[in-house]
């Protein structure tokens, strides 16, 4: 804050740190390079409320491993233990249940918050060169959240967590030629048990700080090539740029703390309204809950899986909605990046969330009748939607003009 | 042209077959009806005099049936329970020790950190001696069972003796309202002044239900109270500090923002 | 105009210095309150059923033998002295040569502060736990002639008469603590629990 050269290009006018910070940064040049990135960087002056879910979700992977962390002090990875454990966890562990509801709180809406940053790119056209690898680390990291959090939802071994282990490695195992043999790997032993239990937990640790190093990469390559801005052209002069301190800073402190709002609402008074209350009794392998679905967060992905009659048919249709998605910056060819220049994409898009939630609610349900239908409807707009609409636009639509400059949108040219 | 097809009858067939969803729900859903408890609510607490007399009833009558596994004695000055009556109950439970140095079972008196009891060595030895059903375990059940305390207590309350006049009549099976199917293995737990409240509340069936009603809820969800008052500070904090972030973020933005 | 007013940000910074410092001191307070429930995770587990008294039944214990009861997660060697391990105890040699003879550091309860170190001379009581790095030290019994009992500590090579206090010039400090203990009948010990009228808070001994 006692620095007013703000002006110049971002590190070259940080005066050199003295004292301590300085023999450190002339040894090591930490301090200067985190100045750099996160206080004279420089950020499109144009960016909205959309652009706080990067912060925000940094923040929440950070809870993440360090209620985590101190879960797994207290866990027991076995058949016989691990619902126990759990239980112990919240009632006896002092302090144990503030720790354990962070957990599962952060973790739906971690899962929520990357939904939202995920529109947001497909919004502005994020993916759009030179951001194709910012890109593909989020989708890589998108992959591998899902993976952790179904590995993670295993662990307190309940009734649901059995079942969504027992569906999920039955569908696995109709991969054809290699199905059995991944199945088998995946259970490690005739049964769901110990081995199972072990693998995933080990997976589900593991897998979080793997997250965390590809979050490095991803952070990397948003500072290499820039934030994007809702208007999607890029800032030409210091006028249509802001430095990240005092400006970005205090606007996701303030995003944090909304956030943080409807976090403590649900931990502290609708801790149930996320969570499913069969997870609550231990899994029995001889009784199959009434109404087994997955987690919200993975309905979109149950309800593709459940609208194709064949087993591995659902499985490559459920795995295809992710994989299509590596393959944006290629299909869509058109050189607006925002939405907002991009009539039929904008529609398009609107689309692409009805279908995105009706598929959810098709998840909730059986795959019959009505809802059937509903899901096969909604997953051909899905692939539709980047398939061919998104390549069609690039050719037909009759965008809207862009504006000169990031400041002169702003009115202030 | 295919999809507006298919969307239309999508629609047509949305239509046909809402009134045929509400047909088909003829055996009405089991929705047990309101009560009002102390513990709804996002400010809901728990009423720490009911939920001790709840303990006593479970204590005398479910745990003769009923296991409570994740509990431990400890557990319980979470509803008011002083060091000493916990370490007496606990005394007074004799809990299986290891097999002493000729291979023979034991048992001990009970410890404060000792799970509560079971009343069956297993869930298999539970169903044969039930009937075939192992009765469900209570740690949980206020949770698992959908509309959790309303259920619970219609169902405590349910129970006619003898049955109406139409229901089927299966020798070993009770009448309850509040079941699927009408029909349950357990007999009516509750009777009017089967126990004596020590603080000199009557001890109906209706109060009975209500008080070990609390108490399943409780031991469901026994930080319920904590959580609630901590949830409230940390909003009022958030809120405060939400109030400051905002008028710092307006400060800085207006020297972008004014020009 | 940017650069316009990243000037104004020099000329008042008063206000905003100050909305800016409150604010973070705010989120700071936060953040150090989220570590509440962390630190509470790693309280210890005390369990209140390690406290209760464990009774030991002796009446199998020959005169000369040792046994190893359990108490508070600790090995408690309980020790049936013969009449002449007694005698021994009060040689002028051997007290000559032990580190503290009289127990005169806390390492017992009171009704084992005494030349045999425990509340009937028959029975010894010790947590055989060494002082010196915690090794469980070795019992050898009297064979007659020169091989008096002792306990000796595999770890170090420390030495501990058969009253459990430590002999000279070895590693371990202090004599080996006496847990509170009370023989309820002539063929049962229990551990944990003092004489009526006496009380010993084990926690209060004296460790480096």
């Amino acid at each position: 804050m006692k620095t007013p050269e703000n002006t110049g290009d971002h590190s070259a006018n940080t005066p050199p740190a003295t004292g301590l910070a300085g023999w450190i940064d002339q040894r090591l040049p930490v301090i200067s390079a985190f100045r750099a990135e996160y206080v004279d960087f420089r950020l499109p002056r144009n960016l909205n409320w959309l652009w706080n879910f990067g912060a925000i979700l940094t923040v929440v992977l950070v809870l993440m491993l360090a209620t985590g962390i101190f879960l797994a002090m207290n866990y027991t990875a076995t058949d016989a233990g691990a619902f126990l454990s759990v239980e112990a966890i919240d009632r006896q562990l002092s302090g144990g249940w503030l720790l354990r509801a962070m957990h599962m709180t952060g973790a739906n809406l971690f899962l929520a918050a990357l939904y939202i940053h995920l529109f947001r790119g497909l919004y502005y056209g994020s993916y759009k060169a030179p951001r194709e690898i910012l890109w593909l680390t989020g989708l890589i990291l998108l992959v591998m959240v899902m993976a952790t959090a179904f590995a993670g939802y295993m662990l307190p071994w309940g009734q649901m967590s059995y079942w969504g282990a027992d569906v999920i490695t039955k569908a696995v195992g109709a991969v054809p030629v290699i199905g059995g043999a991944l199945e088998h790997i995946m259970t490690g032993s005739d049964h769901l048990g110990d081995v199972f239990l072990h693998r995933f937990f080990v997976l589900h640790f593991l897998m979080a700080f793997l997250v965390v190093a590809v979050v490095g990469l991803h952070v990397t390559a948003v500072h290499i090539s820039g934030s994007n801005n809702p208007l999607g052209i890029e800032p030409k002069t210091k006028k249509d740029t802001l430095t990240f301190h005092p400006y970005y800073t205090t606007k996701d402190l303030v995003g944090l703390i909304i956030f943080a709002l409807i976090f403590t609402a649900l931990m502290f008074f609708w801790p149930n309204l996320l969570a499913e209350p069969a997870n609550y009794a231990p899994a029995d392998p001889m009784h199959t809950p009434a109404d087994i679905e997955p987690e919200w967060y993975f309905l979109p992905f149950y309800g593709l899986l459940q609208s194709v009659p064949s087993k591995f048919g659902g499985l490559l249709a459920a795995a295809g909605s992710i994989v299509v998605l590596f393959f944006l910056p290629w299909l869509d060819r058109s050189p607006i990046r925002s939405a907002r220049f991009r009539p039929l994409c904008r529609v398009g898009l609107l689309g692409l969330v009805v279908a995105f939630v009706l598929l959810a609610v098709a998840g909730k349900h059986h795959a019959e009748g009505v809802w059937m239908i509903v899901a096969r409807l909604a997953g051909l707009y899905y692939f539709g939607y980047f398939l061919v609409l998104l390549p069609l636009a690039a050719r037909m639509e009759k965008t809207r003009p862009l504006p000169s400059s990031i400041a002169a949108a702003e009115g202030d040219a | 042209m295919m999809k507006t097809t298919r969307l239309l009858a999508l629609a047509a067939a949305a239509f046909l077959s809402a009134p045929l969803t509400t047909l088909a729900a003829v055996p009405e859903p089991l929705v047990p009806p309101h009560q009002k408890w102390d513990f709804d609510g996002p400010f809901g607490q728990f009423d720490q005099k009911a939920l001790q007399r709840g303990f006593m009833v479970y204590d005398r009558i479910c745990s003769t049936c009923h296991g409570m596994k994740a509990l431990t004695y400890n557990d319980l000055s979470g509803i008011g329970m002083s060091e000493q009556a916990i370490l007496d109950l606990a005394h007074s439970k004799m809990i299986a020790g290891p097999p002493d140095v000729s291979g023979q079972p034991t048992s001990r008196p009970g410890r404060p950190d000792d799970h509560f009891r079971s009343p069956f060595p297993s869930d298999e030895a539970a169903a044969a001696m039930m009937g075939g059903v192992a009765p469900p375990d209570q740690s949980r059940l206020a949770v698992i069972q959908p509309h959790g305390a309303d259920w619970l207590y219609a169902f405590l309350t349910g129970y006619k003796m003898p049955p109406p006049a139409d229901a089927p009549v299966v020798p070993g099976k009770f009448y309850n309202d509040w079941v699927d199917g009408h029909l349950i293995g357990m007999p009516p737990p509750l009777m009017n002044g089967m126990i004596q409240y020590p603080d000199g509340t009557p001890a109906t069936v209706e109060q009975q239900a209500r008080d070990v009603t609390s108490f399943l809820v409780w031991a469901a969800d026994p930080h319920r109270t904590a959580r609630h008052r901590t949830g409230l500070w940390v909003v009022l904090y958030l809120i405060g500090l939400l109030v400051l972030a905002i008028a710092w973020k307006k400060k800085t933005w207006k020297r972008v923002k004014s020009q | 105009m940017t650069d316009h007013s990243d000037t104004t940000e020099s000329t008042e910074p008063g206000r905003r210095d100050f909305l800016g410092m409150v604010t973070t001191a705010g989120v700071a307070a936060g953040a150090c309150a989220c570590a509440v429930p962390f630190v509470q995770s790693l309280a210890p587990q005390d369990s209140a059923s390690a406290h209760l008294p464990v009774d030991v039944d002796i009446s199998k214990l020959a005169p000369g033998q040792q046994m190893t009861a359990v108490w508070q997660g600790k090995p408690v060697f309980i020790l049936r002295r013969t009449p002449e391990d007694l005698k021994q105890l009060q040689d002028a040699a051997l007290v000559a040569d032990l580190r503290d003879p009289d127990s005169s550091v806390l390492q017992q309860p009171s009704y084992a502060k005494n030349w045999h170190r425990s509340f009937v001379p028959e029975y010894g009581v010790y947590v055989g736990v060494c002082t010196h790095l915690g090794c469980v030290p070795v019992y050898e019994a009297t064979t007659g002639g020169d091989n008096k009992g002792r306990y000796n500590c595999p770890c170090h090579g420390s030495k501990f008469d058969l009253a459990g206090r430590v002999r000279k010039g070895v590693p371990a400090p202090y004599n080996l603590p006496v847990p509170p203990h009370v023989l309820v009948s002539p063929t049962q010990l229990r551990l944990g629990e003092s004489p009526k009228g006496e009380s010993f808070d084990f926690s209060s001994i004296v460790q480096i």
